[in-house]
């Protein structure tokens, strides 16, 4: 269980709080909304340890996540774009999500099982800029499988995709979520994507979050 | 209505285009005839008896320019790697004057480098009395040379490069970190690309600016196997009165930097010389930061320590007997008179150029409006200043009376690369985003420019006025042909000095340059952004 108790936060010089009070169980999707500015992105920087609460505590399964720099997180992440770095293959970019010491061939099993499980198969060895929108997220995702964390992120992923792309990697995100019991937040404008893959939601107004 | 004032919209467009290649035209023009002065002088200005070989120049002047290219690069990029990896006190301050590099005046640097460096400087001083040795004359010649194009040029591009990996995107970033990339990787996989793709248009700047280097040159050559062909054109007038060699030295320059230019000119500008800089949030491992410790000593002491020595050799008890000496007040206000005609007409032709091209939708239209920004990079200035010096003799006038228009417009064609770097962009941004709204609401030409235009690059017009301004303070190179004991600026007034064996004058007029050039380029564009925020 991924828990934010009473974790708050306030940029420094802004007068507006933000206390945010979460659980999120394994193989649950909890989905956020609220308009551009309302906190949506720093709930989850705070999540995933780019910004330190200034009370509060993040904890999965009962420990602790609050002294774990970003790298250290149990946490992969999704954002709209950028999610990988166009002058590298799609294999390559998947790869840097797996531990150094993992031998070469397991890496490579690895990376292969991951891009076919999203539906890639064989194109890891395409640069990434040559992918279309569509493709990108899946790799990203690939990543995101190989790594395996515990908790997955999704800062409005599905927006710039066109409508079935966005629905088939809805799709994906609902099953892989979960197949490995991921504790997965999705912060979005998109209805759409609330409606397809919310088991619970949230709004967030006036940095805190309201059920319903 | 609508219609008249879409009409008016397109009105103006044409009319800013009109401006800007009536700009680029007067320029080319310029350069022809200063070109066609020089063609027509090469027959009968002299014996050319005192031409040296052009094979040496030709291979010194690429060695060196070569050598201070690669040198640079690699110091930038190590500096720029280190400032991005580190937070620390007094990080922008020293980012600040990195920048500055690219205004501090090349005579002033050289005589920094020799009060660090040279046979009674401090460190010669520290190593004798403790070990008995001495670095000797180790300022002057191609290491005295090498030194201070690396302080220079590697500082900006140290500059350059650190706004390349500042503009990396937020996002990146996080990627990377919550992958837990080692510092190998994230160079590797984050920086190694926007540096790479900034390297062809920043080298090929510092290659040319090397190549034509004068100031330093002529300063810290130590003789003439280490000449470039601005000092041995300067030579052939000033030294030997043969108009002929000179004019046969600068037709050759011309060549080559036009063959190195041409190229270079399809390459993005490079200029990023201010805004907020943002120390790193994500840090690395023990071992990569130690090593960024170290980067940041070595190459602050080294930028540093040279600028220390101008203050330290200025602020001696004759440096009050120099203020108040009647050659230093007429060499100062010519300095600050021409510097700032030079900034304010830089300004107005990188404006003109710049809102033309963003006007504009046809590209042979845009790239001659870019053009003339690499006019003084193809032809650099003592070039442009024996063009001039030559019409003006044509003319039958006295080199004198022309002397403060000639150095205000060539000082002015010399910034122009670095303002056209520093406006253009922004214009274009602006226009590319706001003309349909400025269509939509049928603004005129002035609206646009007040309104929409003018709010939105204040910080970017201090730049430049900041750039013209310095450029033409630290000028040495065109001042070189004109300059005489009435007519001085504070650049051949140190020079003058140095020649003379005045050190203490030379060191006074240093600290002077210094002070005004820093507090210019630091102060100006801060007042210009305060009055853009305080007027939105």
């Amino acid at each position: 269980m991924l828990a934010l108790d009473a974790v708050s936060f306030a940029w420094p010089g802004w007068p507006d709080r933000y206390v945010f009070e979460l659980v999120v169980e394994a193989g649950e999707i909890v989905a956020v909304t609220g308009p551009s500015g309302s906190g949506k992105s720093t709930l989850l920087d705070l999540v995933a340890g780019f910004l330190r609460p200034l009370s509060g505590s993040v904890r999965l399964d009962g420990e602790s996540l609050d002294d774990l720099p970003p790298e250290r997180r149990p946490v992969s992440i999704l954002f709209q774009g950028d999610n990988l770095f166009d002058h590298l293959t799609a294999a390559r970019n998947v790869a840097l999500g797996l531990p150094r010491d993992l031998p070469r061939q397991a890496r490579a099993r690895t990376i292969a099982s991951a891009l076919d499980e999203v539906g890639l198969s064989g194109l890891g060895d395409r640069p990434s800029a040559r992918l279309s929108g569509g493709q990108k997220q899946r790799v990203a995702l690939a990543r995101t499988l190989a790594r395996n964390k515990p908790v997955l992120l999704l800062d409005e992923p599905f927006s710039a995709l066109d409508r079935d792309t966005a629905g088939q990697m809805r799709d994906l995100v609902a099953r892989l979520t979960r197949a490995n019991r991921w504790h997965t937040i999705l912060v979005t404008h998109q209805q759409d994507d609330v409606d397809a893959l919310a088991d619970r939601r949230f709004a967030l107004h006036h940095g805190t979050l309201h059920a319903g | 209505m609508a219609s008249n004032r879409t009409h008016a919209l397109i009105g103006w467009r044409r009319a800013r285009l009109a401006a800007g290649l009536a700009v680029a035209g007067a320029i080319a023009l310029l350069i022809v005839a200063l070109l066609a002065a020089m063609a027509m002088s090469a027959g009968r200005g002299g014996s050319g008896a005192a031409t040296p070989a052009i094979a040496h120049l030709l291979r010194m002047s690429a060695i060196q320019a070569g050598l201070s290219t690669i040198l640079s690069i690699l110091a930038g990029m190590a500096i720029a790697w280190a400032l991005d990896r580190l937070a620390f006190p007094g990080r922008g301050l020293l980012v600040a004057l990195f920048a500055a590099a690219l205004v501090l005046p090349s005579v002033v640097v050289a005589a920094g480098l020799l009060s660090v460096w040279g046979r009674n400087g401090w460190i010669n001083h520290m190593l004798e009395p403790l070990t008995g040795l001495s670095l000797g004359s180790s300022a002057y010649g191609l290491g005295g040379i090498l030194a201070a194009h690396v302080l220079l040029n590697g500082a900006f591009a140290a500059r350059v490069l650190l706004a390349r990996l500042e503009a990396l995107p937020a996002n990146r970033l996080k990627l990377g970190q919550s992958l837990g990339l080692d510092a190998l990787t994230r160079f590797v996989v984050l920086d190694w690309p926007v540096i790479r793709s900034s390297l062809p248009g920043l080298a090929a700047t510092i290659f040319l600016l090397c190549f034509t280097s004068f100031a330093i040159v002529l300063v810290l050559g130590g003789g003439p196997a280490n000449q470039t062909f601005e000092v041995a054109i300067y030579s052939a007038v000033r030294l030997d009165f043969d108009l002929g060699a000179a004019v046969r030295l600068a037709v050759i320059q011309l060549v080559v930097c036009s063959a190195i230019i041409l190229p270079a000119s399809t390459l993005a500008p490079t200029t990023a010389l201010a805004g907020a800089t943002r120390p790193t949030t994500w840090r690395d491992g023990p071992r990569p930061r130690l090593l960024a410790s170290t980067v940041i000593v070595l190459g602050g002491l080294g930028y540093v320590l040279p600028i220390g020595g101008v203050v330290a050799d200025g602020l001696r008890p004759s440096l009050a007997a120099l203020l108040t000496s009647p050659q230093f007040r007429s060499a100062a206000i010519t300095s600050l008179a021409v510097g700032a005609g030079s900034a304010l007409l830089t300004l107005a032709l990188a404006l003109t150029l710049a809102t033309a091209r963003a006007a504009s939708r046809n590209r042979t239209q845009r790239i001659a409006l870019g053009l003339p920004a690499f006019a003084y990079l193809a032809v650099p200035a003592v070039v442009l200043s024996l063009g001039f010096f030559l019409v003006v003799r044509a003319m039958g006038l006295p080199s004198g009376t022309l002397a403060p228009v000639v150095l205000i417009l060539a000082n002015a064609l010399m910034s122009l690369p670095f303002a056209m770097s520093t406006l253009a962009p922004p214009i274009e941004a602006i226009n590319n985003r706001y003309t349909r709204l400025s269509r939509a609401l049928g603004l005129t030409a002035t609206q646009h420019f007040t309104l929409v235009e003018w709010p939105l690059i204040g910080r970017e017009t201090g730049i430049v006025l900041a750039l013209g301004f310095c450029f033409s303070l630290g000028d040495l190179g065109v001042i070189s042909l004109f300059g005489t004991e009435h007519f001085s600026t504070l650049p051949w007034l140190m020079l003058r000095a140095l020649g003379a064996y005045r050190s203490d004058d030379a060191a006074g007029v240093g600290l002077v340059l210094l002070i005004i050039s820093l507090s210019v380029f630091l102060m100006v564009p801060y007042l210009f952004d305060r009055g853009r925020h305080a007027r939105t």
